[in-house]
């Protein structure tokens, strides 16, 4: 089950170099995607700084199927009911039990962690393309489930965050929950809600990325790459793979409740099979098993969205999702490593070009070599 | 009692469309170890082109033909255009789950850019009429889909057994290398295994938009019935393709009747009959037991 894993490239770095290129590499695009993350709100109008937040949750999520899915080699084609079981949980946290925001989100994450648990205990026998099917159904069941539950959930008229309030008419009307800015900050609501979202986002990326790095991430991956090997080499594979449904489940519930408090409304069919690929477009274009490759998928599909989508043509708006399909199957073909894995290879190329000048007759083939052959250790 | 025999034969009806489905499935699936996921958006792809050949004056049943005809030429596409070039599925197999996935997101959108959002009214194929047996009124179209279903069955048992090809495909789906190597063009035989895959779609798609019109969602649940019959039959059996197509089709409509909560659910006993097979059983009814060596 290695096959959606990266061919990662990490060329050898001689730390006696003083400037060490290699780190920097790697360093920088987390620099500038922080930059960013603290100048375009200031810089742009209310509604886009409002979208941009939007695609904030979809990371989160991207992230978790990526552990899941990029760093343990179990597919999920299902983990848009796990976002939306976070996100619901969040809303009706908020809106009918009256928890503080992030209590709610929190509390959206544990109830997808113990669903993740839940169907990771299956998922110990059932693997590969078995585990696809269920996880498939799982997300064709999802919303079903939510227009049954009316009670709980709305139903197929959708559930809103909102407090009775009377407002300035002495008139009582629903109004939504959302964060707001505190009063010291001197921010607009939408700038607040960005930076808090950013926040929460980068905790959750730096948590995953050392997870990753830990012993349990190298457990992760050996049992991506030969489930028998980690087993023989003393790795307790049930655990680690329960494990990582669990935690991929609980970050697309972070992303899910984070979603809830952005919309303050939430309808069945936001969480249908649709929702649950895109999390996969996200994940392939960014690239697989990289920590900051769900980030860049989903500013990917966010742009997408939000940008290019609203600009075609009425008549033509119904084909995107035949372009994002185009798309996936043209990445799984030339670049399985999406957005992430073309930037090591191209690094890779550089590397090895630059240690062997003098042999430019091969540097092209050498390099062809090394991303071929290049040991896939993460790290 | 009455009510009983009527749902068995709407469940029946119906489970001959997941057989359906389950058939095209299982054919893939044997011949190259995938799991088509966008099976049943071929199947409401070639419904639509069945709906725009009725549009035209041409009579349901042939409409119906032409689909077929339609659906043997884009699974051979298919094959040629997106799977081919990523060689042996059984070396990869997520990377063609996700393949599959994209498959589904393309032909989905790409329906809905052609014939638009709106759902578009097929007639049933065998009428509105019904008879009575034990003073229970049947539909003929839930008939005529067992019927349907029933040549189906025949004339892949007879491509199979009885033509050159379908010996070719037997030897692919047993062992392509050997395959190969006795002179079988293994690639042309999957191209052609694609093409029977997806020609019976528009025969499914035909009479499951008799209930629910043709749009571009039509094939999702049916898709995950007849996921759930090959499991239940076994990935690998077009025997089990069927009966488990008929056992679900009974499952997922009996059962709500009788349990309040699944009323509007149907869904739920099909998945729970997945992840039981899975888990007790996963080579299914009548599927080959997988041993891996270490």
């Amino acid at each position: 089950m290695t096959d959606i894993a990266t061919p990662t490239v990490e060329p050898m770095t001689s730390g006696s170099r003083g400037f060490d290129s290699q780190r920097a590499l790697r360093v920088a695009p987390v620099v500038v995607i922080l930059v960013l993350c603290i100048v375009l709100p200031l810089m742009l109008s209310e509604f886009w700084v409002d979208r941009i937040t939007g695609w904030i949750p979809l990371a989160i999520a991207a992230l978790g199927l990526n552990l899941l899915t990029g760093y343990n080699g179990q597919i999920s084609v299902g983990h848009g009911a796990l976002y939306g079981l976070g996100a619901y949980t969040s809303a009706i946290l908020v809106g009918d039990q009256g928890w503080p925001l992030f209590l709610a989100v929190l509390g959206g994450a544990l109830v997808s962690f113990a669903a993740g648990v839940i169907i990771g205990l299956p998922a110990l026998r059932i693997r590969g393309l078995y585990l696809a099917l269920v996880t498939l159904s799982v997300a064709v069941l999802f919303p079903e489930l939510v227009r049954q539950a009316e009670g709980l959930t709305g139903g197929t008229g959708g559930y809103y965050i909102t407090e009775p309030q009377v407002n300035s008419r002495g008139v009582v009307v629903d109004r939504p929950i959302r964060l707001e800015a505190p009063e010291w900050t001197g921010l607009a609501n939408d700038q607040w809600r960005f930076y808090v979202f950013v926040v929460i986002a980068f905790a959750c990326f730096v948590l995953a990325r050392n997870l990753v790095h830990s012993r349990t991430g190298r457990a992760m991956i050996a049992i991506r790459d030969n489930e028998v090997a980690a087993e023989v080499n003393g790795v307790n594979v049930a655990r680690i793979k329960v494990l990582t449904f669990g935690v991929g489940s609980a970050l697309a519930g972070v992303g899910g409740g984070l979603y809830a408090l952005w919309r303050t409304q939430l309808f069945p069919q936001s969480f249908t099979l649709l929702a649950s690929f895109y999390f996969l477009v996200a994940m392939v274009v960014g690239g697989p098993a990289s920590i900051i490759g769900p980030a860049i998928g989903a500013v990917f599909y966010g742009f997408f969205a939000d940008v290019i989508t609203p600009e075609l043509p009425e008549r033509v708006k119904p084909a995107t999702p035949l372009i994002l399909g185009v798309l996936l199957i043209v990445l799984m073909r030339v670049a399985p490593g999406g957005v992430v894995g073309l930037a090591r290879t191209t690094m890779a190329r550089f590397a090895v070009a630059r240690a062997a000048p003098r042999g430019a007759d091969s540097e092209s083939a050498a390099g062809e070599d090394e991303t071929a052959s290049i040991s896939r250790s993460e790290e | 009692m009455a009510d009983f025999f009527r749902y068995l034969v709407i469940g029946l009806g119906n489970g001959a469309i997941y057989a359906m489905i389950g058939l095209g499935l299982v054919v893939i699936y044997r011949a190259t170890g995938l799991l088509n996921f966008s099976q049943g958006e071929i199947a409401m792809f070639t419904t639509f082109i069945v709906w725009s050949f009725t549009q035209a004056g041409i009579p349901l049943w042939a409409s119906m033909l032409l689909g077929v005809v339609a659906g043997f030429l884009i699974g051979v596409v298919l094959q040629r255009v997106i799977i081919q070039p990523f060689g042996d599925p059984h070396q990869k197999p997520l990377t063609l789950v996700i393949v599959t996935i994209g498959m589904f997101l393309g032909i989905n959108a790409f329906a809905q850019l052609i014939w638009g959002t709106d759902t578009k009214a097929l007639d049933p194929l065998f009428g509105n009429g019904q008879f009575e047996i034990f003073g229970v009124g049947i539909a003929w179209q839930k008939v005529g889909a067992l019927a349907v279903l029933a040549v189906e069955v025949v004339v892949f048992w007879l491509i199979f057994q009885r033509t050159k090809i379908g010996l070719a495909m037997r030897s692919v789906a047993s062992n392509s290398e050997s395959s190969a190597l006795v002179g079988i063009p293994v690639s042309r035989v999957l191209m052609i295994g694609w093409g029977l895959a997806a020609s019976i779609g528009a025969v499914a798609g035909t009479f499951t938009a008799v209930d629910r019109g043709v749009d571009s969602n039509l094939m999702i649940l049916t898709l995950i019935y007849a996921l759930a019959a090959i499991t239940l039959g076994g990935f690998d059996s077009l025997v089990g393709a069927v009966v488990g197509g008929l056992i679900v089709g009974i499952v997922t409509e009996v059962v709500p009747r009788y349990v309040d909560f699944l009323a509007k659910v149907p869904l739920a006993p099909a998945f729970a009959l997945i992840l039981i097979v899975l888990l007790v059983r996963p080579e299914g009814l009548f599927g080959t037991k997988r041993v891996a060596r270490v």
